[in-house]
């Protein structure tokens, strides 16, 4: 074969030679060029013209160029914004002062710790008080959408990494009928989530009947609204907080118990499959070390299993923030803005309310959200992370 | 176990015996909880195929499991209900997104992972770039240029038609790159085997690359299926009357439509998850791991 290939060099001159790689670089192209026109038309011009679109008063036909003033309309003026953003930017100065400032000096730890504090407390306020000036002079559907989110966010991710997390360890030991375990946890994930989400639509209806009413019946609570209930779950236990500290509606929780039970699967794959790759002779030596079970967890499991965890609070941030099928199904009139979150919102201002100009501005804005919370936990919960 | 070493023989012994009552302490908690969490996953499905098989009147009443069958439910949901004409489009629509999907990520990957030519990278980096953008985003332009308002397109409009839930997702950036990763990995040696006996790339990659590349290209498949089947937004977006409505939009439009039918609803749950349940049951084992090594939804 290399004969071949030597005999076969000599007669390709320059410019066959040049012909050849002329061909090549055509070929690429055209095998290019169904998938690029796609994805130019579809996936890169909609972004470009998106932009384009916020700029105007764009309400289904074009209007008036207005500049910056659909986004004006989110943040009430930019002075606010300006003070929020210096609050959050304070806010990550403190964190990197924790980890990285005053190294050289002797309790330069110590000192770093105490600068930080209060650095983070003080942009903590600043932060507070620009959100408070954004709320009053700002459109507050759409910041109380970002707080809704938030909610969603906290109250489904942690849960759905922690339980994902048991399941996973509880399946990695020697266990009967493990595939059909992990078949089952797996399912809820695979199942579309309009058709799984209109099933927990009839378990938790507002009628005495339902199944959700039927549990909570079992430990002697009266009948709830569920979907339709737009009072925080505190402030029906009897708690009297107001703002953002009274915490989800009960309709916000029960689109959070169906996030939970849809994605605790997918999370407990993932573990297993990182917990697959911690290899067997770290334990082995950690065993002839005399480590005990708890300190092997601690020492071995934990650190090696963090790029997983990160991975999957990442994933799971991302997705409670682009999160729209399951929550238009589960949403109801009565449960009001509760359940409104952003990506919720801006459709509605779309579809809806025919508000296309403010709509693009408002996802271009959850879009920069989006963006910086995956750099902000890129940065401070990936720095943490072992990558063995 | 701090116990004084006097005679350490019995110790051993008090040990071993407890740490296997621990054993076996451990090893039952573990399967309550293991069954405790199947029966949660779980029940939502037994609900769900039990309610589709009530009485109107038993779906308001606190029973779980209907005295007689009804299997009429699925015969009115299947006609009355219109899921076969959704059903019908759902199928329609998937076939055409996956047929495009194959021809456009194969020769893109192939291009990208095999190919020299110049702005490569600079291409596959926006390519890239276009799966962090939310949909949010893309959805109101995507909106418009279907409709014709940005600039003319075939047909004037295509609102309501098969080609707006077909043409936008016949390319994915995601597909594009699994194969590229693949691809890129088959030994140098094919190809200079391969054009030695004169064929070019497009025979290389039809006669060697593909039939070695089932795997990557089922996964591909997979997704493309579960995403075009799954999509509800857009349809929402594109279809107003029945014409193409897929059957995820079919679904929640029965909801608000038809009013509080939970039998009918239940059975047409039912049947928008039949495909689905096949594909996962047939493919177990690779769609499992298709989606750990790579995450499907966001």
């Amino acid at each position: 074969m290399t004969e071949a290939v030597i005999s076969v060099k000599p007669k390709k001159t320059g410019t066959t030679l040049h012909k050849l790689r002329t061909r090549e670089q055509i070929t690429g192209y055209l095998f290019v060029l169904p998938a690029l026109i796609v994805i130019l038309v579809f996936g890169l011009f909609p972004i470009g013209y998106s932009i384009y679109m916020s700029l105007f008063n764009w309400r289904v036909t074009k209007g008036a160029y207005v500049g910056g003033k659909n986004y004006l309309l989110i943040f009430g003026n930019w002075t606010n914004l300006l003070i929020t953003l210096a609050g959050i930017a304070l806010i990550v100065g403190a964190f990197w002062i924790w980890n990285n400032a005053f190294k050289s000096l002797s309790k330069g730890q110590t000192i770093a710790k105490v600068v930080a504090a209060v650095i983070m407390i003080l942009g903590g306020v600043i932060f507070i008080t620009g959100w408070g000036y954004m709320y009053d002079s700002g459109n507050q559907n759409f910041l109380n959408s970002l707080i809704v989110t938030l909610y969603y966010a906290l109250g489904t991710v942690p849960a759905e990494v922690i339980l994902g997390m048991i399941l996973a360890f509880l399946l990695y030991q020697d266990i009967i009928g493990k595939d059909i375990f992990r078949m089952i946890y797996f399912l809820p994930y695979v199942t579309p989530s309009v058709t799984s989400a209109v099933v927990f639509q009839i378990i938790f209806s507002l009628r005495e009947t339902s199944i959700a009413n039927m549990i909570i019946g079992w430990f002697g609570i009266s009948p709830q609204k569920w979907r339709f209930e737009p009072k925080p779950l505190l402030n029906l236990l009897g708690l009297d907080l107001s703002g953002f500290l009274a915490g989800p509606s009960l309709a916000l929780i029960s689109i959070m118990i169906y996030g939970i039970w849809s994605f605790v699967g997918y999370n407990t794959v993932i573990f297993l499959a990182g917990l697959g790759n911690i290899p067997k002779e770290t334990y082995e030596a950690a065993e002839i070390d005399g480590a005990t079970r708890s300190q092997q967890f601690r020492f071995i499991t934990m650190p090696l299993l963090s790029p997983t965890t990160f991975y999957l609070v990442l994933i799971g941030f991302i997705g409670t923030f682009k999160a729209f099928n399951h929550i238009y199904v589960l949403r109801t009139p009565s449960a009001g803005d509760s359940v409104i979150t952003t990506s919720l919102l801006i459709f509605d201002n779309f579809y809806k309310a025919n508000q296309y100009g403010i709509a693009t501005a408002q996802a271009i804005v959850l879009f920069v959200v989006i963006l910086g919370l995956t750099l902000a936990q890129n940065k401070l919960i990936g720095e943490r992370v072992f990558y063995g | 176990m701090d116990s004084p070493v006097v005679n350490p023989q019995p110790v051993v012994k008090v040990t071993r015996a407890r740490r296997s009552r621990f054993y076996w302490l451990g090893r039952i908690l573990t399967y309550v909880i293991l069954i405790f969490g199947a029966i949660i996953f779980i029940f939502p499905f037994f609900w769900m195929i039990s309610s589709s098989l009530m009485t109107l009147g038993e779906t308001i009443t606190r029973v779980l499991v209907p005295k007689v069958p009804q299997w009429v439910n699925y015969v009115d949901a299947w006609n009355q209900a219109k899921f076969s004409k959704y059903f019908m489009n759902s199928v329609l629509i998937t076939l055409g997104t996956l047929a495009g999907l194959l021809i456009t990520s194969i020769l893109a990957g192939y291009a990208f992972g095999r190919i020299d030519f110049k702005g490569k990278n600079i291409l596959f980096g926006l390519f890239l770039a276009t799966m962090m953008i939310p949909e949010s985003v893309t959805l109101i332009p995507n909106y418009l240029l279907i409709r014709g308002s940005i600039f003319p397109i075939p047909g004037g409009t295509w609102l309501n038609k098969y080609w707006s839930l077909t043409v936008p997702f016949i390319a994915n950036a995601f597909s594009i790159f699994l194969l590229r990763q693949f691809f890129a990995q088959i030994p140098k040696e094919l190809w200079d085997a391969a054009r030695i006996d004169g064929a070019d790339h497009l025979r290389f990659l039809v006669q060697v690359v593909l039939p070695i590349s089932k795997a990557p290209i089922m996964t591909v498949l997979l997704f493309g299926f579960t995403g075009s089947w799954n999509a509800f937004q857009w349809p929402l977006l594109v279809t107003t009357n029945d014409t193409w409505r897929p059957i995820m939009v079919g679904l929640w439009s029965f909801v608000n439509e038809a009013g509080p039918q939970t039998h009918l609803l239940m059975a047409g749950a039912v049947i928008s998850l039949i495909p689905i349940l096949i594909i996962y049951f047939l493919t177990q084992k690779q769609f499992t791991q298709g989606i750990a090594t790579t995450g499907l939804k966001g």
